[in-house]
């Protein structure tokens, strides 16, 4: 199950935003080594947090074992202000284009050792079906050239922003994904689950009335 | 040279190509720029490295004819340095590289020196991993290979979206023979369609956890299947198990 929070509904829940920012932490910094946002209380947290950021938490056994952040592109984003090297010309900026960043998937969920988990397939399918569900239908994403190869495999339409760099372990490449109703099938049909992974209650319909 | 403009132009095209072998030709027609005219693109089976190792998967070639028919005669995959290199790490390399690393092999030096033979005297190797972990590699080859940091990355980008492209092309043409599975897999399927786990199944046949999710694997992409429920179902539709 994918909760959609609002900024302000994740501080309304202590637990889950404790948990949010140190699973961001212990991924971002200590695993992938990106030392310049480390803190000292280990929970990892920026300017970006800020209202109109939209987070999404994998829930499995009432614990987080995935997150991604959505940023709308309407003000100023990882990609227009911190990760600029990343893009050649102006980056994308529309209602219908938001940034996913911090895409986790918690040590205990991964599967195997190469493939993507049930957890990170979760979360595509979460924000393609958040994104269709209010007129989204792009996201930007700084990750590894190797995502270029799934992203096509899942029939997103992919195009780069810019050439790619390494940041801290990892080469980081900015690339547009397009999705649209089939993308959601063929997540689906990949993940074997035709449900809705976003919950219906509290977050999707709280973040509708907010917008 | 790797404008911008230019590797999307090629982005674009990959990904308008509607077969496998115009993927080939566009992918081709901006390494040759680098010095690489020749490319090897498959599917690499997780069980590659071992002796039951089943073939790997041709997504699509340019080779020389020669080298090709030497490569399957001599069995040389198993001491190419880039398939070696491959398997372990998932960082793109060059051929050189590679060879460097194994060069303490004498049989990994002979198919290096056999390759310049047919004037594959260097090129560039991306390993990819699908959703489903499987490994695709794409090799490129030439007989001048020269890039900058800057153009190897536009030139691993470029070759993932190729690779990306064939996979979709690869996925949507009907298969050419129906999927068979090794002796092990249909047992570790069939005892995962009962409800064992992986590390019940390793017990159960007396071989390691990670050799029976390996098998489960490759079950699962012989069948084609999206997971291991697909696979079981898969594999009974086709009387691979009972």
């Amino acid at each position: 199950m994918i909760l959609a929070l609002t900024t302000q509904e994740l501080r309304a829940e202590p637990e889950l935003w404790t948990s949010v920012h140190s699973l961001r932490h212990e991924i971002f910094v200590d695993e992938m080594g990106w030392e310049e946002i480390r803190r000292p209380d280990s929970l990892e947290l920026d300017q970006f947090d800020h209202d109109d950021a939209v987070h999404h938490l994998a829930i499995r056994n009432g614990a987080l074992a995935g997150y991604q952040r959505m940023l709308p592109t309407t003000r100023p984003f990882l990609l227009s202000e911190v990760l600029t090297d990343l893009c050649e010309g102006p980056p994308p900026s529309a209602p219908s284009i938001w940034e996913l960043t911090r895409y986790a998937v918690a040590k205990p969920w991964r599967e195997g050792r190469r493939g993507v988990s049930s957890v990170g397939s979760e979360l595509i399918a979460g924000f393609v079906e958040w994104g269709l569900a209010r007129g989204v239908d792009q996201v930007i994403i700084e990750f590894e050239p190797m995502w270029v190869l799934r992203a096509l495999q899942l029939h997103f339409l992919a195009r780069p922003l810019g050439f790619q760099r390494t940041y801290g372990r990892q080469q980081v490449v900015a690339t547009l994904l397009k999705f649209d109703a089939e993308t959601l099938d063929v997540v689906r049909h990949y993940r074997g689950e035709t449900e809705p992974v976003l919950a219906s209650n509290r977050g999707q319909n709280a973040f509708r009335r907010a917008s | 040279m790797t404008g911008f403009d230019d590797t999307l132009q090629v982005i674009g095209d990959i990904q308008s190509s509607a077969s496998l072998e115009q993927v080939c030709g566009n992918l081709l027609v901006y390494t040759s720029r680098l010095g690489l005219d020749h490319v090897m693109a498959g599917i690499v089976p997780d069980e590659f490295a071992f002796a039951s190792r089943p073939a790997a998967t041709i997504l699509f070639a340019k080779w020389p004819q020669g080298w090709m028919d030497r490569y399957i005669k001599k069995n040389y995959v198993l001491d190419d340095p880039v398939v070696l290199q491959a398997l372990i790490d998932t960082s793109p390399f060059s051929w050189t590289d590679a060879a460097s690393r194994f060069a303490h092999s004498n049989s990994s030096g002979r198919v290096i020196g056999d390759a310049t033979e047919f004037r594959l005297c260097d090129g560039f190797a991306l390993p990819l991993s699908t959703l489903e972990g499987a490994m695709i590699l794409v090799s490129l080859g030439g007989e001048g290979f020269a890039a900058s940091p800057k153009e190897r990355g536009a030139l691993a980008l470029v070759t993932a979206y190729a690779a990306g492209r064939a996979l979709q092309i690869y996925g949507a043409a009907p298969r050419r023979e129906p999927p068979r599975l090794t002796g092990r897999e249909a047992e570790c399927l069939r005892w995962a369609a009962v409800g064992k786990s992986e590390w019940e199944i390793s017990q159960i046949l007396g071989i390691s956890e990670h050799t029976a999710e390996r098998h489960l694997l490759n079950a699962k992409l012989r069948l084609g299947a999206a997971n291991r429920v697909q696979a079981v179902a898969e594999a009974i539709r086709l009387g691979l198990i009972a």
